[in-house]
């Protein structure tokens, strides 16, 4: 809500300096965005009279005037011809600077002297007329008093600006004479109220309103101004208009305008000899359409309430009017429209068109079904005053009266809420001082006026004593809970991404959206359930219309954008939320942990990098299985999109299987605009992060180990996983750690032959392991690895 | 130091080689040519060695004296030979030592190393303030029904915020309800308290969704931290210390706080809290206490207990502290973004 400060002075009288009204403001709830002090760009300018004109004798379109500014006449050359002997004008005197920076001084003119410069409202600097000068005699009648005084006292000045934010519950607070209230209860001023009569005229409007939508248009009251002359309107209501942000048109659209930032009605002025003798206020018909003020032309829909004109709708409700019914420069008649619309409706219409303007805002929100009549009579008085018209009749449908409603206050529900004492006085005085009505003791009874919809229950009425009394004035006190912290879970999730940090990854965050051309770069086949995402209904862009089934997507494009801005060695992770399609009443939202790594790896001047390679990708599993003591784990050969067929593995905890590791297929790395090879993996996390029992000490052997190497010639297709599972059964329970250290293919070799070197380390707890001892362990390994896996011991035993 | 007892023709050699033998040993320049200079005078060939053998020979009135005469030289001689053979090693390691210079403003060998995501930490470092005074951590589904996301927090229906211009809404056919990305942590008030009897003190973190275009201060994912404490006797005091507290901690002990009344469906009273912090006003977070309409939904008595909420956005605490001024770096993957985060 944009206004100024001398408006609000209409209302209250507040003698505060602008920042005292900004705090105010903030701590009653209405956020200043902006304050700016308003101050004219102009200097010495002084209110004149014209006490002669007469033709300049050698210019035909100048005339020198004599212009009385109190203390002297002066003499000066105009060649505006609005005015005419008795005009009270604005006179830059010589010295006097207008346009900021532009003094004027004495000249001649084709001869004459001219001492000064009559001014127009843009050579002012406050309005966009700029064909004459300023007259100020009708719209400002103080003006004939206050000869010779300093013409900015005349515009309110000095003012002050304000923006405030006006939170969506309070319509009644979208007005200069609410936000007044507010300051009146804040600083303990009384509100002012308008004058608001009307001299009654007999006249028959002869117009009849029927409403068949009482719920869409509880109110409904027009009244009519007749004999009205189309013009601007006077300088100090377009000033305020500008100074609130709205464009003045003309004196009837002005009028409207003024009274809805003034009292937070809005209103709706037709050309009532283009109306019709009866109004029907419903709900508009399927496939009606309408030709709006803005030139646009709408279809309507059943949710839509309207004004019609027998048959033809000539207006939307709330929202904005038709164009044959348009005010216009001929107009000699309104019919003023104050009406009380069903809040919801008008959101609906209003958000479904894409027409949000102040009035709907208001509306939208609720403006006081108890304020319409006044409404209309405060627009007809502004154009009886200013537009020449005179008052006809109204009519007021008004089916059944919105009476105000009562809420009840036990007064200890105040300090049970606000945390501080306050007392029945001060609660009293507080509600009183915003306009609600109160009787009885306690509890007390609040009349809840209905300007206020936002009052329903004695906890609306408790913030209201808050506001006043001030947020700021009440005490802190710490809430401590009784603990309960981080889950297990929680905190394993926390270790195993310090530990893939640590491991060299950076942690990234993607979008939870894909689109189904991210899964068709992952090649997944027609029946990959990771194709069987959840759509979004009204997604923001195509490429992100379905929540993400897997992270491989963002990653991989991650790792191209590296690449792309020749960042190439990259390591990254995410830990997010995929969204599955189940039977449940939601999706199914597990939490995954994806990695990818590509580009070059280990280089330093002083030694050659490598490609990264799938051992970077099983390595981090293995770390990660370690690390986070992962029960029964393990790892075997998989054929599974977007990974290389032959270099992927799948991953089992407690014999669920929970990931994949790999390299990604290259085309697909091609796909995504990756170049070289790029490693990643896929893991659900519940079973990272599940709780694990309390691990337990093995204290060392205080005995040397028995260390001896191994080597077998295999299949090359042969896992190695097998040969160690093979020889870590064979040596039992002394066998410290064993190793592979070795892997060899080529001559002397067969082809299709590998030599697996593994070393081996036996320790016993309690002794000093014997020769013989580790040469039996040394047997039944070779005897276990031949059987299990077929691989022959090469050298001797 | 001649003893009369000794036989001067021993006194005569050991004179001898007392003068000879320490200029030989200090001349030795390493210490294979000192070794050799010790075999030589210290050595079983050596003069003294033969002298030492000698001893047997001599009467035994003198023999005694003559040994003593012996062992002293051959001390005095180990010790010259000792003290040089310390000088040589020192000398030998500094040169090894110098040999092995290098310039050790070489890059080090640092180990391959990632960063943690900021607003992921910057979740955690709030949940921790809260924890650490006792509150509790839960999480809730993203894909959220439309009840809790608006109907239990006392939205209603007309609201603006349940059009499909503000909120993104699921295609998920087999629910009753309308399912849509929550578009804050709140839903887990409800979901929480329909779990747990009071007393509930709980924080949320969480990945939250509305339907904006990406630009510098919207982004259509975002995250908050949601925070619920309900007890018998909570009241706004409550609301503002506890708040002011974490403002403290998360900004700072010396950090300011002002609550300005606000509006959300699902408090009453609501405030806006701003903190004061690098040099200007800040709107850290929104709160207010629990609506009474909130906890009827959930089966609480509005009569018996109170409570406060408040939700706030990791992402702006996080571009707050750190100077980022546009949100859409936090959702960039470039390594130069990320590494900062360390």
């Amino acid at each position: 809500m944009k206004l100024t400060l001398n408006w609000l002075r209409d209302f209250v009288e507040i003698a505060e300096k602008p920042q005292a009204v900004a705090d105010a403001f903030n701590s009653l709830g209405f956020a200043v965005e902006q304050m700016i002090p308003l101050v004219p760009n102009f200097r010495d300018v002084t209110i004149g009279k014209v006490a002669k004109v007469v033709a300049h004798p050698d210019a035909d379109r100048l005339r020198i005037c004599q212009v009385d500014v109190s203390s002297e006449v002066l003499q000066i050359v105009c060649g505006a011809w609005n005015f005419e002997v008795g005009s009270l004008v604005p006179v830059a005197v010589p010295g006097a600077v207008i346009g900021g920076d532009l003094e004027i001084g004495r000249r001649r003119i084709r001869g004459a002297t001219s001492n000064g410069m009559i001014c127009s409202e843009s050579e002012l600097g406050i309005g966009e007329y700029s064909d004459g000068i300023m007259v100020l005699n009708d719209d400002y009648p103080a003006a004939e008093d206050l000869l010779g005084a300093n013409f900015s006292s005349l515009l309110e000045y000095p003012d002050t600006f304000f923006d405030l934010e006006v939170n969506p519950n309070r319509p009644d607070a979208m007005s200069v004479r609410g936000l007044a209230r507010e300051l009146s209860a804040y600083f303990a001023i009384p509100l002012r109220e308008l004058d608001i009569s009307l001299e009654k005229t007999s006249s028959e409007m002869g117009l009849c309103v029927k409403i068949e939508d009482p719920q869409g248009c509880p109110r409904f009251v027009g009244r009519e101004v007749r004999d009205l002359k189309i013009k601007p309107s006077p300088h100090w209501i377009r000033f305020r208009l500008e100074n609130a942000g709205i464009r003045p048109i003309n004196n009837v659209v002005d009028a409207s305008n003024y009274v809805m930032l003034e009292m937070g009605h809005p209103t709706h002025a037709f050309d009532a000899d283009r109306v019709g003798a009866a109004l029907t206020i419903r709900r508009a018909k399927e496939e009606e359409q309408i030709l709006l003020l803005d030139g646009s032309k709408r279809d309507l829909t059943a949710s839509d309430i309207v004004v019609a004109d027998g048959d033809k709708s000539i207006a939307i409700a709330g929202v904005m009017g038709g164009t044959d019914t348009e005010v216009t420069a001929n107009t000699t008649r309104v019919l003023l429209e104050a009406a009380y619309w069903h809040p919801p409706s008008i959101l609906l219409t209003s958000k479904r068109l894409g027409l949000r303007s102040e009035a709907s805002a208001r509306f939208e929100r609720g403006v006081d079904p108890n304020f319409c009549n006044l409404a209309a009579d405060r627009v007809a008085q502004l154009l009886v005053e200013h537009a020449g018209g005179s008052v006809g009749s109204s009519i007021d449908v008004y089916p059944s009266r919105i009476s105000p409603r009562e809420v009840a206050l036990p007064l200890s529900e105040v300090s049970r809420i606000l945390g501080v004492q306050v007392s029945g006085v001060e609660i009293s005085h507080f509600l009183e001082s915003l306009g609600f009505a109160i009787s009885g003791e306690d509890p007390l009874l609040i009349q809840v006026p209905t300007r206020r919809p936002d009052v329903t229950r004695s906890v609306d009425l408790i913030e209201e004593i808050g506001r006043l009394y001030g947020f700021e004035n009440i005490p802190e006190r710490i809430a401590t809970g009784p603990g309960g912290g981080l889950e297990t879970s929680g905190k394993r999730r926390r270790k195993l991404r310090y530990l893939l940090a640590g491991a060299g990854l950076h942690e990234t965050l993607n979008f939870s959206f894909i689109g189904s051309a991210d899964l068709d770069a992952l090649d997944l086949p027609s029946s990959d359930s990771r194709r069987d995402g959840v759509r979004i209904i009204n997604p923001l862009r195509e490429e992100e219309g379905v929540m993400r089934t897997t992270l491989l997507p963002g990653l991989l494009k991650a790792v191209a954008i590296n690449q792309a801005r020749q960042l190439g060695s990259v390591g990254l992770f995410e830990i997010g939320t995929v969204f599955i399609s189940g039977s449940g009443e939601l999706p199914e939202q597990p939490e995954y942990l994806a990695f990818a790594l590509a580009g070059d790896r280990d280089g330093d001047f002083s030694r050659n990098s490598r490609e990264v390679d799938v051992r970077d990708a099983t390595g981090l599993w293995e770390l990660i299985a370690d690390d986070m003591r992962l029960p029964n784990v393990e790892q075997r050969e998989v054929t599974r999109r977007p990974f290389h067929p032959g270099r992927a593995a799948e991953l089992e905890v407690n014999k669920d299987v929970i990931g994949v590791v790999g390299e990604i297929h290259p085309s697909v790395a091609r796909r995504f605009g990756i170049t070289g090879r790029v490693v990643a993996g896929e893991l659900n996390l519940a079973p990272l992060t599940a709780p694990r029992d309390t691990w337990t000490f093995t204290a060392p052997s205080p005995y040397p180990p028995a260390v001896f190497d191994l080597a077998f010639e295999l299949d090359t297709s042969s896992p190695v996983s097998a040969l160690l599972t093979a020889a870590r059964v064979a040596a039992g329970e002394i066998l410290e750690s064993v190793n592979v250290f070795d892997v060899f293919i080529g001559p002397p070799l067969n082809r299709d032959m590998k030599s697996v070197a593994i070393r081996v380390t036996l320790r016993s707890p309690e002794r000093t392991l014997t020769e013989q001892e580790a040469a039996d362990v040394r047997r039944s390994i070779a005897a276990a690895v031949e059987t299990r896996t077929g691989g022959a011991l090469r050298g001797e035993l | 130091m001649t003893d009369d007892n000794v036989p001067a023709g021993l006194s005569e050699q050991l004179d001898a080689l007392r003068a000879s033998a320490p200029e030989r040993i200090v001349q030795a320049e390493s210490l294979d040519s000192l070794s050799s200079v010790e075999a030589e005078t210290l050595g079983r060939r050596s003069v003294l060695s033969e002298l030492r053998r000698g001893l047997g020979e001599i009467a035994m009135e003198q023999r005694r004296a003559a040994g003593m005469a012996v062992q002293a030289v051959e001390s005095e001689l180990r010790d010259i030979l000792e003290k040089r053979r310390h000088v040589l090693a020192s000398a030998a390691e500094q040169q090894h030592l110098d040999a092995e210079w290098v310039d050790v403003t070489l890059p080090g060998r640092i180990p391959e190393r990632g960063a943690l995501h900021l607003v992921e930490e910057t979740m955690n470092e709030i949940v921790d303030i809260f924890t650490s005074i006792g509150y509790a951590v839960a999480k809730g589904p993203e894909a959220e029904t439309e009840f809790y996301n608006f109907t239990a927090l006392n939205i209603p229906y007309t609201h603006p915020a349940r059009f499909e211009t503000d909120t993104l809404y699921l295609d998920y056919g087999q629910s009753k309800e309308e399912i849509l990305l929550r578009t804050h942590t709140s839903p887990m008030q409800a979901r929480y308290m329909e779990e747990h009897p009071p007393p509930v003190y709980v924080v949320v973190p969480g990945r939250v969704f509305r339907r904006d275009q990406l630009d510098p201060t919207h982004s259509p994912v975002f995250h908050q931290v949601e925070g619920l404490a309900v007890d018998e006797g909570i009241t706004l005091a409550d609301l503002k210390g506890t708040l002011a507290y974490f403002a403290r901690e998360i900004f700072g002990s010396t950090t300011k706080v002002r609550f300005q009344p606000d509006y959300f469906p699902f408090t009453e009273p609501s405030a806006q809290m701003h903190a004061y912090a690098f040099g200007g006003w800040i709107e850290l977070l929104g709160c207010g206490m629990v609506h009474p309409a909130v906890f009827e939904h959930v089966g609480y008595d509005p009569d018996k207990v109170t409570g406060f909420a408040f939700g706030m956005g990791a992402d702006r605490v996080a571009m707050v502290r750190h100077g980022i001024t546009d949100l859409r770096h936090l959702f960039d993957p470039d390594v130069r973004v990320l590494r900062q985060f360390r």
